[in-house]
């Protein structure tokens, strides 16, 4: 792996002022190398969603640094997968797809020609004229998911893309998103809240600790690649991994729900 | 499976039937009660003799042209106001400073009756159709702009951080995401705007016109001509029905996408 890709130091994030303030991230600190596939784990309302939204800059950090190096200006520097659907309602799955592409002024032949090159990829090219309305919640998300991809950014951000959908499409969805990214050499910047989801898809996995978020282990996860969903399962490498992450994040699971931290800024 | 459904088209053929038969008789009763003098001729033409001067002025061409003109006017009110509602609106919405800045202003005169503004633009704009077409105009304009912003202020706030995800420019805003978000809440806006048309219309031709349907029903009422005045009344309720049916069929092509659902 070459140079790192994004760099955070220190970062912060406050919500709100005086007696409503929120420290929702607190020193939050790592590198990442280009085309590393990361993980960021935590409990619900840690803050994931804030970090990878400072990360994409539709999100004011409050302190700390953060360089992401943008290499060609050609290409767009992040895409981002949101966690809520996203799709805009008054385009087609195509149109939805090819939106990043016609936000930079690509003719409308060439961007189209891309979606669909993408839309086939996830398997919808039947839906390629269909209104979001008309879609299920995973197909939903593989329009999202490639949406993203045919923008082709540098950087790829994706907030617990499919922890709405039930288990078999998550499985298949992972399968897919896999099988899209291997071989692009994209940064990815993935956040969930499944362990299974972290080991699955991640080279490494930050965790990190319930609200006020920081980054709490840096956990390696080296299995090769391509790789299998059943094969990693049944790995006992994996139950080890697994077990080991689990004790660290059960921690603070149960910090928020024994303890109830309290919400506010002391002293502010 | 023939009898549910046969009797589900009989259901429907026998409600049709009555929803045009009862119409029909109700017009009925209305001649035989003035032909047994049961009902006042003077205030209540019978619909025998309306029908028949309608022919008439519809074949010596009065009817044509103040159908015309009130239809120009309606029509030039409604772009000169709808217009610039969108638009306005539309940055309203977008920009939180601009409606900060706004929202006093037409929250102070929205309220003003637009009628009573006629004779203040008689003033300005003379006697001519400006002064009818700029009082309609702002009629439309408040009841669009306010829809318009309220559309825009609505739309899910996801979807502005896609925009800017992918890199909107200002320009792209307001086409991919404002106009379509707000264009179910713009219609809205225009079909009342198209209703308060038809009242300022109207009234705006009593007051200030020389022809059109308002003058029509005016000066019947003067020359106490009630065939004319009925023709006049039923003309509106026309333009009122066939109006909102256009812009409902507008709306089915214009915003596919809308889920039937919610
Ligand atoms: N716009 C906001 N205003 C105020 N508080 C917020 C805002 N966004 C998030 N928060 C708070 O910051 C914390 C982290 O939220 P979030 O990043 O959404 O967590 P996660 O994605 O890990 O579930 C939560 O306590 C949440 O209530
Ligand atoms: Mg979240």
């Amino acid at each position: 792996m070459e140079g790192p890709k994004i760099v955070v130091r220190g970062l912060s994030k406050v919500f709100g002022t005086g007696d409503k303030a929120v420290l929702a991230l607190d020193d939050v600190s790592f590198t990442v190398p280009k085309g590393q596939f990361l993980c960021i784990l935590g409990p619900s309302g840690c803050g994931k969603t804030t970090l990878l939204r400072i990360l994409a800059g539709l999100e004011k950090k409050t302190g700390g640094h953060l360089v992401l190096h943008h290499e060609n200006p050609a290409q767009p520097l992040n895409s981002m997968v949101f966690q809520e659907y996203s799709l805009l309602p008054w385009l087609t799955v195509l149109d939805n797809v090819a939106y990043g592409l016609r936000m930079r002024g690509i003719p409308p032949r060439e961007r189209e020609a891309r979606a669909r090159g993408f839309i086939d990829k996830v398997g919808l090219g039947e839906f390629a004229r269909s209104y979001p309305h008309q879609l299920s919640g995973g197909m939903k998300q593989r329009v999202s998911v490639a949406r993203a991809f045919v923008n082709d950014p540098e950087i790829l951000l994706m907030d617990e893309p499919f922890a709405s959908l039930d288990e078999q499409n998550k499985i298949l969805l992972q399968q897919e998103l896999l099988r899209i990214w291997e071989g692009t050499n994209k940064t990815v910047v993935y956040v969930t809240h499944s362990i299974d989801e972290a080991l699955y898809l991640g080279d490494r996995i930050l965790l990190m600790t319930a609200r006020p978020g920081r980054i709490k282990r840096d956990i390696e996860v080296s299995f090769p690649r391509p790789r299998d969903f059943k094969e990693l399962k049944t790995n006992p490498r994996f139950a080890a991994l697994f077990a080991e992450v689990w004790g660290a994040l059960k921690e603070e699971v149960l910090g928020t729900t024994l303890k109830e931290r309290p919400p506010r800024l002391a002293g502010t | 499976m023939a009898g549910p459904w046969k009797m589900v088209m009989d259901n429907i053929s026998r409600d049709r039937l009555i929803s045009i038969l009862s119409p029909l008789m109700l017009l009925l009763l209305w001649e035989a009660l003035v032909r047994f003098h049961l009902l006042d001729y003077r205030f209540f033409p019978p619909p025998s003799t309306i029908v028949g001067r309608f022919w008439e002025l519809l074949v010596d061409g009065t009817i044509p042209s103040h159908v015309a003109i009130s239809l120009f006017r309606v029509f030039s009110g409604f772009l000169v106001g709808a217009v610039p509602g969108v638009i306005i609106g539309l940055t309203m919405g977008l920009f939180p400073v601009i409606r900060a800045a706004l929202e006093p202003v037409v929250a102070a005169t929205y309220p003003i009756p637009k009628l009573a503004l006629l004779p203040l633009m008689l003033l300005i704009f003379g006697y001519g159709e400006a002064s009818k077409i700029a009082t309609i105009g702002l009629g439309c304009f408040f009841l669009v702009l306010i829809n318009t912003v309220a559309g825009v202020v609505n739309i899910d706030k996801i979807f502005l951080d896609v925009a800017r995800n992918y890199g909107a420019t200002k320009r792209d805003y307001y086409l991919t995401i404002a106009l379509p978000g707000a264009l179910p809440m713009i219609f809205t806006g225009m079909k009342l705007g198209l209703g308060v048309s038809l009242l300022l219309i109207v009234a705006a031709e009593m007051i200030g016109a020389q022809n059109g349907i308002g003058y029509l029903i005016w000066t019947s009422y003067q020359i106490f001509r009630l065939e004319d005045m009925y023709i006049g009344l039923v003309l509106m309720a026309f333009f009122g029905y066939f109006f909102t049916m256009g812009l409902n069929s507008l709306e089915r092509v214009v915003i596919p996408w809308k889920d039937p659902k919610s």
